[in-house]
């Protein structure tokens, strides 16, 4: 999923300062699952808009922003869309992009767009893929050096991990220390020790 | 003609390089006088490359101001602040100003310099640079077009000193397969773990030159602990420096120890002496080696 998290309610206020009329946009994809976009959330931020003074004209959340087909489509989920002087979307960049394509008004975002990840056993965790294009995530037992480590390092660690955790992050786990320990595990560290030249990657 | 550094590799000589920090400024007066403190005692000068990644002076022009002032110089290289074709211009550039001998490594993040805001590059990660500097010198770049009198670099990488880091050992094998000339290692305090890293790549037949940091105080031994992957100072090093009247000069000898033990493991020290240039004529006599009359 695409992780992205909510911007400080006061530098969305500032976004609208002078907009009003204004309708929100969630996403009941990763923006629901991460509770930055889903309906608690969107109803939300229309009744703190409205303590703030702003006339909120409606609200949708379409199944995921990213992939709104048209206005229409949203006119049929709620034709108060039409009033609508000003569009918050609470949704990750593609989201935003998407429903700034479909609409004549100015769309404004409520979140900051992070990375691709993934939430597991409750947990959020961001940067599992960098979105490469060349996906070679099977050589590293299924942790992505490209996203997950700050230096996108794929011939081995930099040295700077400091008792297994990254230099860039003491609180994150060294991405070359978990690779190389599941690779351990599995009897697989002959998959770590080809070098990969620039000439094969197609990046 | 005096010996090159190329040469002096491939004798039986013990080397000495040593660090100089390009200045945060434009005034070169201080690498001059750093390096005038060391000459003739040292084999080659590191210069470094914005280390820790704080801004400095580029290496390049450092380099050639002290090969104009007739030092030996090692320019080091970073991945972090430019891509392949800056990479592999640089290079050209270097080679053109007369530097022969360069160090590769992947260099500290941005987030821990001064200005910690930077977009980082690391295009190409160290074993795949030291992979196009093969190419490079055997005359094409990394697209395979043909280089004009390609540079005939000596090349060096480096290492952290810890055998039982094995993703580590394994980098650096990878680099070593790239046809390395010479390794610089992280500053050895612990002389019996750095002869088991020793003997763990016997089979490598790169010459490896050991740095050392001499010790300022057991305040110093310890943040570096706490703070410099890949350096460990043994206890019986920092209670030493703890009950001593003089650190500085207990630090300089058991640097000079250091060095004599390390005459009998590799092939040479890098001495990485934090703008202190003028204690190491100090230490290296205390090792034995190379007294300035004796050059
Ligand atoms: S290699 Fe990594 S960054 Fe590339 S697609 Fe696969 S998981 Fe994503
Ligand atoms: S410490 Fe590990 S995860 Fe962090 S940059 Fe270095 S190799 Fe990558």
């Amino acid at each position: 999923m695409i992780i992205s998290s909510a911007k400080p309610f006061e530098e969305v206020i500032e976004l609208l300062k002078d907009k009003d009329d204004i309708f929100v946009v969630g996403c009941n994809a990763c923006a629901a699952k991460l509770h930055v976009g889903g309906e608690p959330e969107v109803l939300e931020m229309c009744k703190r808009l409205e303590d703030e003074g702003k006339n909120i004209v409606g609200w949708v959340i379409p199944s995921a922003a990213c992939s709104v087909a048209s206005f229409d489509s949203l006119v049929e989920k709620n034709t108060a869309i039409n009033d609508a002087k000003t569009i918050l979307v609470m949704a990750c960049g593609s989201g935003v992009s998407i429903i700034s394509g479909i609409v004549d008004v100015p769309v404004y975002p409520s979140n900051n767009t992070e990375s691709l990840g993934g939430r597991s056993q409750g947990e959020v965790i961001p940067e599992l893929c960098a979105m490469c294009g060349d996906c070679k995530i099977y050589y590293f037992g299924g942790i992505c050096p490209k996203g997950q480590c700050p230096k996108r390092l794929l011939n081995g660690p930099c040295g700077g991990a400091v008792e297994g955790k990254c230099e860039v992050d003491p609180e994150k786990d060294c991405a070359w220390e978990l690779i190389f320990n599941k690779m351990e595990k599995k009897g697989r560290l002959d998959l770590l020790e080809k070098v990969w030249t620039v000439e094969e990657l197609s990046e | 003609m005096s010996l090159t550094f190329k040469d002096k590799l491939k004798s039986k000589d013990f080397l000495i390089t040593s660090e100089i920090s390009p200045p945060k400024g434009t005034d070169l007066k201080e690498v001059i006088e750093d390096a005038e403190h060391i000459r003739e005692l040292v084999d080659a000068l590191n210069v470094t490359d914005n280390q820790r990644a704080v801004m400095r002076m580029s290496p390049l022009a450092v380099s050639r101001t002290l090969l104009d002032a007739g030092h030996e110089v090692i320019m080091q290289l970073t991945c972090r602040d430019r891509n392949r074709l800056a990479l592999q211009s640089d290079l050209l550039g270097a080679y053109a100003m007369g530097i022969r001998n360069i160090c590769v490594m992947t260099g500290d993040h941005t987030t821990k310099g001064d200005h910690p805001k930077t977009k980082p590059v690391y295009d190409l990660d160290s074993v795949q640079l030291l992979s196009i500097i093969k190419k490079i010198k055997k005359g094409y770049d990394l697209a395979g077009n043909r280089i004009d009198n390609p540079p005939d670099f000596l090349v060096g990488a480096v290492s952290n000193i810890d055998q039982s880091k094995s993703a580590q050992m394994m980098k650096l094998r990878k680099k070593a397969k790239t046809g390395i000339d010479f390794i610089q290692t992280q500053a050895v305090y612990d002389i019996g773990k750095f002869e088991v890293f020793m003997e763990s790549i016997s089979d490598i037949e790169v010459p490896v030159i050991a740095g050392v940091i001499p010790l300022k105080s057991a305040k110093m031994a310890r943040f570096m602990n706490r703070n410099i992957p890949g350096i460990n100072v043994p206890d019986d090093i920092i209670d030493t420096m703890e009950n001593t009247e003089k650190p500085l000069d207990e630090g300089m000898s058991v640097c000079a120890q250091t060095i004599t033990e390390l005459k009998k493991l590799c092939r040479g020290t890098h001495m990485m002496p934090i703008g202190k240039h003028n204690n190491i004529p100090k230490i290296l006599e205390m090792a034995d080696i190379r007294k300035k009359d004796q050059c």
